[in-house]
C-alpha cells in the first residue's frame, strides 16, 4: 500500500539537543509523536489560501520543552504556523520559535510549562493547494416556469497533505492577500522566497493508526447527505460541512449544499446586436428569494448545468451550461445558456432620410437631421411562452417615437420587452431622430 | 465496453490502490441519446445496480471516450425517496468517480446516469426531386450520425429535437444515415434573381454569356406541408425527373432524374423561406442602363464647390426571355441615402431603406419586340456623398 500523504509531523524533543549540525538526521530525537485528535480546515476559493487549525493532545513536563514541527512535501505557509495552548494557557508560554539551519520546513517552539501533564494544544497555519467551487444543476420543467435548482460545493485536496476526518468551512467572500501562499510555503521558512530548490528531508510517516477507527466512523453516520450551515461573517459567508470528511491528497469531493424544487423562472431572451451579433441569447431568469423557493443564503460564483424535463418519465434536454456571478440574497438572476436559434429577431431599416440642412458662413452643412425608420420583426419558434428583451444602441442628440412600449435605459440605449406565446410572431416599428452638427441641442 | 459501472463491495481506505474495482458489471437497461441541442450530445444510460443496506460505494470509470467528467449526474428511479446520494468523489489522475449512495433497504435500484459525450455529431441533408414542371418537389430530409466517441451505442433511443424518437444500434467509428422526413409534392418556387450591385448591366459588353442565378424558393409552412420545426441547416442537392430511353426500341419509357445543382440550405424557422440558390440560367437577359443622372437643386459653398445637390435620375431595364416557359424574375436595385420615387413603370416592394425589388412575370419567349421593359424614376435628396448605402 502506498504511503498515504501525511507529511505534517509533531515531535516532542525530549532529550536536549544533540548537536549534530551537519545532519539533518540528528534532529529526529523523536519518543512520541503525538497525533491530530481534531483537524479543521477553512478554505477560501477567491484566493489559494486554506485555514488549517488542527489540536492535538500533549504531555508537557514542568519547565522547558521542546516541541518540533515539520511540514516537508507539503504547502504550508512558514509565516502562519502558530501555537497555542487551549487548555492550561496561563500555564503554559511559548519562550520563542526557531527555524533551524540547514533544514527547511521544520520549525521548533520552546516551550516553559508550569505543569505536567496532558495539555490540548491548538496549532493554526496556512496551507495553499486545497481550493473549493460550488456548483449547480438546473432541472426545468417542460414549459420553463419552474425549476429545480441544487447546489453542490466541491473540495479538491492538492496540497501534499492528508486532513483526516476534517471538519470543513468554506468561506464565500473576497479576501485579500499580498503575498501568495504557495510562494511562502517554496521558501520552507520565514524570509526571501528560496530560488534554488531545496530537498525536503523525507518526512516519518508514522501515522494511519486511526484510520479504520474513522472509516467505521463515517459508514455509521452517512445517512443521510451532510448538511450544510450557513452562516453571514463580517463580509463573507460560512459554509460548514457537518460532520467530518476526508479528503485524501490529489482528491476532490462534491457533496449536496442545497435543494430547491419549484423555482419560479422566466424563459427569457435577449437580442442586442453590439453585444451577439444577429443571435438571440437565452436566459433562465430567477431571483434568489424566500418567494423563489429560495434566498436563505447567498449563491457563491459557480459553474451551471442547466437541462430541461422532454418527457413524462423525465428524460433530459441539455438546455446549455454557464457560469454563474455570486448572487446576494434577493437578487434577480439571469443564467446564461447560449444562443438559441428558435427565437428570431430581425431588424431592417425601412427608411432613411436626411433633412433640415443649415449652412454656415461659408455656405458649407453646419448642421443636419437624420430619420431613421425601422420594422423589427420577432418570432417565437417554440412550444412555450418566453419574454424577449431587445436592446438598441442609438448615438449623439436622438429621439425615438414609437407605438411598442418601451423603455429608455441610458443615454444610449433603449430597450423593448414583449412576452411571446409559443409560435407567435410579431412586429412593431420605431423611429429614430438625430440630429446632428448645429441642430444637436445635446 | 469502455465505460464500466462497478459497486464498490469492500473499500477499507480511500487511497487508489484500496479501490477494489468492480464485482458485478450491471448492465444497460436503456440508452438515451439527444441530439438536439448542437452544442452537446446528451446520453442518459439506465443500469441496475444491486444495493446493500447501508452504504454503498459505486465506481463509475471511463476510457477511451471523451465524457465532460462535470457533467456526470445520477438520478435514482425505483425508490428515489429512500436511496440517496450522499457524496461523489473523484480520484486523482483517473476518469472516474466513485458515488457513495446510502440505501435504506438492501434492494435493486434503476440509476439513470447522464453525460455529455463528445464526439458524437450529427448533421442533416436533404434531397429533392423535382417535377419536370419545376412546381413541386419531393423533398428528403436525412439526418447523418457520426459516432467518433469510443463508444458503441446499441439499440439507442435518439431524440433529434424534433419528429419522433428512433432506436438504433450506432458502432463507434460507424456513420448512419437516416431519412428522417420525406414530404411529397412540396410546392416550390422557381425564381431568377438580377441584382445590379453583382451583376454587369450591360451584357453587350461581357465575353461570356451573364448568367442569373436560379434559385427554389420552398416556404417552411403549413400550406407546403411543413412549418412543423425549423429546418436546420444542410447540404441541399436538387435532381429533377427526367424520361430516359426505352431500354428496347418501342419498349416503355424509363424514368430517371438529373442533377440539377446544390446549396447549403440557411437555418429556416416555420413560416419563413429557405432560398436555394442552385444554378444560373442563360436563357434570359437583363440590360439596364442609367438614361438620366441630373444634379439638381445645387448649393454651393462661399469657394463655388457643391456641397449639397439633388439628382434627377431615370433607370431603364430590359428583360427578354428566350425560354419557351414563362419565367419569375427578381430585379434587386440599390438606391443609397435620402430618396424618394418620382414614377415607376411597374410596382416595386421596398425591402429596406437602400433596397427595391422589380418581382416580373416574364412570358414565354417575350424577346425582341416582345421584351420587358421597367423604368423608374427617382430624385435623391441632400446628396453629400457620404450617404449609406447599408445598415
Amino acid at each position: 500500500m502506498k504511503a498515504m500523504a501525511l507529511n505534517v509531523l509533531l515531535a516532542i524533543v525530549l532529550l536536549a539537543f544533540v548537536v549534530l549540525p551537519q545532519s539533518a538526521e540528528a534532529r529526529i530525537n523523536v519518543v512520541t509523536l503525538p497525533g491530530r485528535d481534531a483537524v479543521q480546515l477553512t478554505i477560501y476559493n477567491s484566493v489559494d489560501v486554506t485555514l488549517v487549525k488542527e489540536t492535538r493532545l500533549l504531555t508537557f513536563r514542568k519547565g522547558m520543552n521542546r516541541l518540533e514541527f515539520s511540514w516537508a512535501n507539503t504547502l504550508i505557509d512558514p509565516t502562519s504556523v502558530e501555537f497555542r495552548a487551549v487548555t492550561h494557557g496561563d500555564d503554559v508560554d511559548v519562550l520563542d520559535v526557531s527555524f533551524p539551519p540547514r533544514v527547511t520546513n521544520t520549525l521548533e517552539w520552546r516551550i516553559n510549562s508550569d505543569f505536567a501533564g496532558e495539555v490540548q494544544v491548538e496549532i493554526r497555519y496556512f496551507t495553499s493547494g486545497i481550493s473549493w467551487s460550488a456548483d449547480y444543476l438546473a432541472e426545468a420543467a417542460r414549459n420553463e416556469k419552474l425549476m429545480n435548482l441544487a447546489g453542490h460545493v466541491r473540495i479538491t485536496n492538492n496540497s501534499g497533505e492528508d486532513y483526516e476526518n476534517a471538519q470543513v468551512r468554506l468561506v464565500v467572500g473576497v479576501i485579500r492577500l499580498v503575498e501568495e501562499i504557495a510562494e511562502l510555503a517554496r521558501a520552507g521558512r520565514p524570509g526571501p522566497v528560496l530560488t534554488a530548490s531545496v530537498t525536503a528531508p523525507a518526512a516519518l510517516a508514522f501515522r494511519g493508526l486511526v484510520r479504520d477507527k474513522i472509516s467505521e466512523a463515517e459508514e455509521h453516520m452517512a445517512k443521510k447527505p451532510r448538511e450544510i450551515v450557513k452562516e453571514g461573517l463580517s463580509e463573507y459567508f460560512l459554509y460548514t460541512v457537518e460532520g467530518r470528511d476526508t479528503i485524501p491528497n490529489g482528491w476532490s469531493k462534491r457533496l449536496p449544499s442545497f435543494t430547491a424544487a419549484d423555482v419560479p423562472v422566466t424563459s427569457f431572451y435577449k437580442y442586442e446586436r453590439e453585444q451577439w451579433g444577429d443571435q438571440v441569447m437565452r436566459y433562465y431568469r430567477f431571483t434568489n428569494s424566500t418567494p423563489s423557493k429560495l434566498g436563505n443564503e447567498p449563491l457563491p460564483d459557480g459553474a451551471v448545468k442547466a437541462f430541461r424535463f422532454v418527457t413524462d418519465d423525465k428524460l433530459y434536454s441539455f438546455v446549455g451550461s454557464t457560469g454563474v456571478k455570486y448572487i446576494p440574497v434577493n437578487e434577480q438572476v439571469d443564467l446564461e445558456l447560449g444562443r438559441d436559434l428558435e427565437v428570431l429577431v430581425k431588424p431592417a431599416l425601412m427608411n432613411w432620410e436626411k433633412t433640415d440642412l443649415q449652412f454656415d458662413n461659408n455656405a458649407e452643412v453646419k448642421g443636419w437631421t437624420t430619420k431613421e425608420s425601422w420594422l423589427m420583426e420577432v418570432q417565437n419558434s417554440k412550444e412555450i411562452d418566453i419574454v424577449l428583451d431587445i436592446r438598441r444602441n442609438l448615438s449623439g442628440d436622438w429621439s425615438v417615437e414609437t407605438e411598442a412600449s418601451n423603455e429608455k435605459i441610458d443615454a444610449t440605449k433603449i430597450k423593448f420587452v414583449l412576452p411571446l406565446k409559443p409560435r407567435q410572431k410579431q412586429t412593431f416599428s420605431y423611429t429614430v431622430t438625430t440630429r446632428h452638427g448645429t441642430n444637436a441641442t445635446r | 465496453m469502455k465505460r464500466l459501472i462497478s459497486t464498490l463491495v469492500f473499500v477499507t481506505t480511500l487511497t487508489v490502490e484500496a479501490r477494489i474495482k468492480l464485482v458485478a458489471l450491471p448492465e444497460r437497461a436503456r440508452v438515451v441519446v439527444s441530439l438536439n441541442n448542437p452544442e452537446a450530445t446528451l446520453v442518459e444510460e439506465e443500469r441496475l445496480i444491486t444495493l446493500q443496506k447501508g452504504v454503498n460505494k459505486v465506481d463509475f470509470s471511463w476510457r477511451g471516450v471523451n465524457i465532460d467528467s462535470t457533467s456526470i449526474q445520477a438520478r435514482m428511479l425505483s425508490h428515489g425517496d429512500n436511496v440517496t446520494i450522499l457524496n461523489t468523489s473523484y480520484p486523482p489522475n483517473e476518469n472516474a468517480l466513485i458515488w457513495e449512495i446510502n440505501s435504506n433497504e438492501a434492494q435493486e435500484e434503476r440509476v439513470r446516469i447522464s453525460y455529455l459525450l463528445s464526439g458524437l455529431t450529427r448533421e442533416v441533408t436533404y434531397k429533392a426531386v423535382a417535377e419536370p414542371n419545376e412546381t413541386a418537389l419531393t423533398l428528403r430530409n436525412y439526418l447523418r450520425l457520426r459516432n467518433e466517441s469510443g463508444e458503441d451505442l446499441s439499440n439507442a433511443e435518439i431524440g433529434i429535437g424534433y419528429g419522433s424518437d428512433f432506436k438504433k444500434t450506432i458502432e463507434n467509428g460507424e456513420t448512419l444515415e437516416m431519412l428522417s422526413e420525406r414530404i411529397e409534392a412540396l410546392r416550390i418556387n422557381k425564381i431568377l434573381t438580377w441584382d445590379a450591385a453583382t451583376l454587369p448591366w450591360d451584357p453587350e459588353y461581357e465575353k461570356k454569356t451573364v448568367g442569373i442565378p436560379l434559385s427554389y424558393v420552398i416556404k417552411n409552412d403549413k400550406e407546403s406541408k411543413l412549418g412543423l420545426h425549423t429546418m436546420l441547416p444542410g447540404k441541399v442537392r436538387i435532381f429533377i425527373k427526367t424520361k430516359e430511353q426505352p431500354e428496347k426500341q418501342g419498349g416503355p419509357v424509363g424514368e430517371g432524374v438529373a442533377f440539377t445543382g446544390e446549396d447549403w440550405a440557411q437555418l429556416t424557422p416555420v413560416d419563413r423561406e429557405m432560398k436555394l440558390y442552385i444554378g444560373q440560367s442563360r436563357d434570359v437577359k437583363v440590360t439596364q442602363r442609367k438614361t438620366r443622372d441630373d444634379r439638381t437643386n445645387i448649393r454651393r459653398n462661399s469657394g463655388n464647390t457643391v456641397v449639397v445637390n439633388d439628382t434627377d435620375e431615370l433607370y431603364k431595364i430590359e428583360v427578354e426571355n428566350f425560354k419557351k416557359q414563362p419565367i419569375d424574375l427578381v430585379l434587386v436595385e440599390h438606391i443609397p441615402g435620402y430618396w424618394k420615387m418620382v414614377e415607376s413603370s411597374h410596382k416595386f416592394e421596398k425591402k429596406d431603406a437602400f433596397t427595391i425589388e422589380y418581382r416580373l412575370a416574364l412570358p414565354a419567349e417575350s424577346s425582341g419586340a416582345k421584351k420587358t421593359t421597367v423604368t423608374f424614376n427617382l430624385n435623391r435628396l441632400n446628396v453629400q456623398g457620404n450617404e449609406p448605402t447599408s445598415y
